[in-house]
């Protein structure tokens, strides 16, 4: 082992920074956000020094005690790992737009208790990227879980409230599932450890890996939103505070995803049973869930709930990409989680400007607001050209890749649906355009609000530009994911 | 109707995972693999390796004890979601708290107040002991946590606080977290990694000191978290 104790500093210091935050911030609540954003950036620093460690050597584990697997804990950073970069610059981003926006929004004596809980939600999503151990995965989830329940519901707004408990309802449910699975595997196997796992499912009876298969997927496809177990979404993920609904829309969801990748990687390695039922499915679902996100988007006027429904549909994008099982699906999926992460980021930090700088959600009320607020409405413009996937925007790479992975798998249907996809996407889309700049205000007020505070404008900005580079150095998502994602597949000859 | 649907797609969902169990190993038998494993190597040589005489605390504080440190945090996770959804702005004057309607009786104030003693004592046996007897910091914390809610209830929620100001317990309330960060630095500083204990050399000495440390934590934070999240839910502050 030796050197390396980044993964240690990665997942414990946004935990410990989380259980200091009330006591530091007890006469002060204002410093909460400061100190959030310090701890954070050590996090950042370990993701950025973990990530170069894996493009130069590869993948590497750590033994936590020093027990080595299946004795004790390992966690095993590999190049869906590199996921954290996402997860870090996101987090470090919208915690920076919530220095201004907390003050503005949350009741005063809450707003310790909202950074610790961000924190928290940031650390457990760090914890699941880099765990190699089904069970510690689990209570990684829990943690992030729990804190984003509790930060949907952290303004207090009665409607706020409604929509986190049904949020927690439809999580504890499929973190039921997930631990009930977890502990099928466990009872078949003995063991906990993913590598190992794979290699001791081979010889065990197939029709509890099935089931325990079964809840996996159920329960992560109710953390990704995908259709028909999206009911949770849109409610908690327009009503929360913007900086939330970054973290929540941008990174929690993709952790289902994540944790998908996760299962498939142990399931190609196993390779106990044919996976092409499982693939259908997830394919069928994927393409629904574009069309009917899209559909749903058009029709609404709230700003957040429009974006809150395009998530569903890229999510669908993702699970399509996943289900074609071809190498360029699966590259395309991987990619698209970290672009969509970047681009609903970027829209849903926007949208939370205009709302704090204007008080108007509606997108009739917003008219008119691209000439008050130019920066904020370039970078949503900028935002909502790379969610159409137009190049050489971000998004246009990943849906891309998942048309090549549709063709290649022999599936034309899905690349076609993939296109009308974009198609509703790029509607809805320019009806927000066109109000903000094209249409007279409904409120000519609105004429005189001027852009948000610098700390809120500079995470946008950043996400921006972020988005339009991505489109032109889209090689460097690409360098980690086009690796991993032709290990997975190498068991089965992909 | 509803009641039906919903009926139906229950026994619907517990036929695969009723017949999925059945076939499970079955338990107790000599082949199942979570005996054969690793479970051996923690019978065999976990006394030994890990200073823990209780075999489950030699998993859950040392062979797993990252989980346990996730948990905690899981615990603590919920106080803060707690705090965050439920605490009300402090009103300008401290109104006083409406009396309850029924006075407590003086026979459970009695019986609380007279067993409070043995019921800390107890509970400091089984956090302190955990290592080398069933129980430990959670069981103990939690016994400590319903005797502060037990407390609250006969002498009002104002004077149990008294106990436990303000700024002790913001300090308390993350102590399982802390403390598992304290040990597990330390361990990493001297032994290599993360939450390492000793297991030869000059520094053994150390090993069954840094389990009760970690005993210790999780069982004042327990406690904390406990009674706060009950002060929380009553309205009286966390």
């Amino acid at each position: 082992m030796g050197g390396g104790q980044w993964p240690v500093v990665l997942i414990i210091t946004p935990l410990i920074g989380a259980a200091l935050t009330p006591i530091l911030a007890r006469r002060r609540p204002q410093i909460a956000g400061y100190w959030a954003l310090f701890v954070f950036s050590i996090v950042t620093l370990a993701a950025g020094v973990l990530m170069y460690r894996v493009s130069t050597q590869g993948p590497f584990s750590y033994y936590m005690g020093g027990w080595r697997p299946p004795l004790g804990i390992e966690l095993r950073f590999d190049e869906f790992s590199a996921s954290i970069g996402v997860i870090c610059l996101i987090g470090w981003l919208s915690l920076m737009f919530s220095l201004a926006y907390a003050k503005h929004a949350l009741p005063e004596r809450r707003i310790p208790y909202y950074f610790a809980l961000v924190l928290l939600c940031l650390g457990g999503m760090n914890g699941f990227a880099v765990t190699g151990d089904i069970f510690n995965l689990f209570v990684f989830l829990e943690i992030l879980s729990l804190s984003g329940y509790a930060l949907v519901a952290i303004t207090g707004e009665r409607i706020a409230e409604l929509a986190a408990f049904k949020y927690l309802v439809m999580g504890a449910i499929s973190s039921l599932s997930i631990l009930l699975a977890v502990g099928f595997m466990y009872a078949l196997t003995g063991t906990l450890n993913m590598t190992d796992l794979a290699m001791r499912l081979r010889d065990v009876e197939p029709f509890p890996v099935a089931v325990a298969v079964g809840a996996l997927t159920l329960g992560f496809s109710v953390k990704a939103a995908l259709l028909p177990l999206h009911i949770w979404l849109p409610d908690a993920h327009s009503i929360a505070p913007s900086p939330v609904s970054a973290i929540l829309s941008g990174l929690v969801v993709k952790i289902g995803v994540l944790g998908m990748l996760r299962m498939y990687q142990i399931l190609y390695k196993a390779q106990i049973f044919d996976l092409s039922a499982l693939n259908t499915t997830l394919m069928w679902l994927g393409a629904i869930s574009i069309v009917l996100g899209a559909l749903f988007a058009m029709v609404q006027e709230d700003i957040k709930m429009m974006l809150a429904y395009s998530t569903i549909s890229n999510i669908g994008y993702i699970f399509m990409g996943l289900g074609l099982a071809s190498k360029y699906g699966i590259i395309g999926a991987s990619v698209h989680i970290f672009n969509h992460a970047l681009i609903k980021a970027t829209l849903f930090l926007g949208a939370g400007a205009l709302i704090h700088q204007t008080g108007y959600r509606n997108l009739e009320d917003l008219r008119g607001v691209g000439k008050a607020m130019p920066i904020t409405s370039a970078a949503i413009a900028i935002g909502a050209i790379s969610i159409v996937g137009i190049p050489p925007t971000a998004g246009f790479l990943c849906k891309w890749y998942i048309a090549l992975g549709a063709i290649e798998a022999g599936r034309l249907f899905f690349a076609v649906t993939l296109l009308f996809g974009a198609l509703f996407i790029f509607v809805y889309y320019i009806r927000m355009l066109n109000a903000f700049y094209f249409m007279p205000p409904a409120h000519p007020e609105i004429l005189d609000v001027g852009e948000a505070p610098v700390t809120m404008l500079i995470p946008i900005v950043v996400l921006a530009m972020l988005c339009l580079l991505m489109g032109i150095f889209g090689r460097i998502p690409l360098s980690f994911i086009e690796p991993a994602v032709t290990n997975m597949l190498a068991p089965i000859g992909g | 109707m509803r009641r039906a649907l919903t009926l139906a797609l229950l026994i619907l969902a517990s036929v695969p995972l009723l017949y999925a169990v059945s076939l499970l190993p079955p338990v107790g038998s000599e082949d199942n693999p979570t005996y054969t494993y690793v479970v051996p190597h923690y019978l065999e040589e976990g006394p030994e390796e890990t200073g823990c005489e209780n075999i489950v605390t030699a998993v859950i504080l040392n062979y797993r004890g990252f989980d346990t440190g996730g948990e905690v945090t899981v615990i603590f996770t919920a106080l803060m979601a707690v705090f965050g959804v439920l605490l009300i702005p402090r009103p300008a004057e401290k109104v006083r708290q409406p009396e309850s309607a029924v006075p407590v009786s003086p026979v459970t104030l009695f019986i609380v107040r007279t067993l409070a003693p043995f019921i800390v004592v107890f509970s400091v046996y089984q956090i302190i002991n955990g290592h080398s007897t069933p129980g430990g910091g959670f069981q103990g914390g939690t016994i400590i946590g319903a005797l502060l809610i037990a407390a609250s209830l006969v002498m009002g929620s104002e004077r149990t606080q008294r106990l436990l100001p303000e700024g002790v317990r913001r300090w308390l309330q993350p102590a399982a977290v802390l403390m598992f960060a304290v040990v597990g630095v330390t361990g990493m500083l001297l032994f290599g990694e993360y939450l390492s204990y000793p297991i030869e050399g000059e520094y053994l000495f150390l090993r069954v000191p840094f389990l009760t440390l970690v005993e210790i934590g999780i069982g004042v934070g327990g406690a904390a978290i406990v009674a706060s999240i009950f002060w929380a839910m009553e309205g009286s502050d966390g």
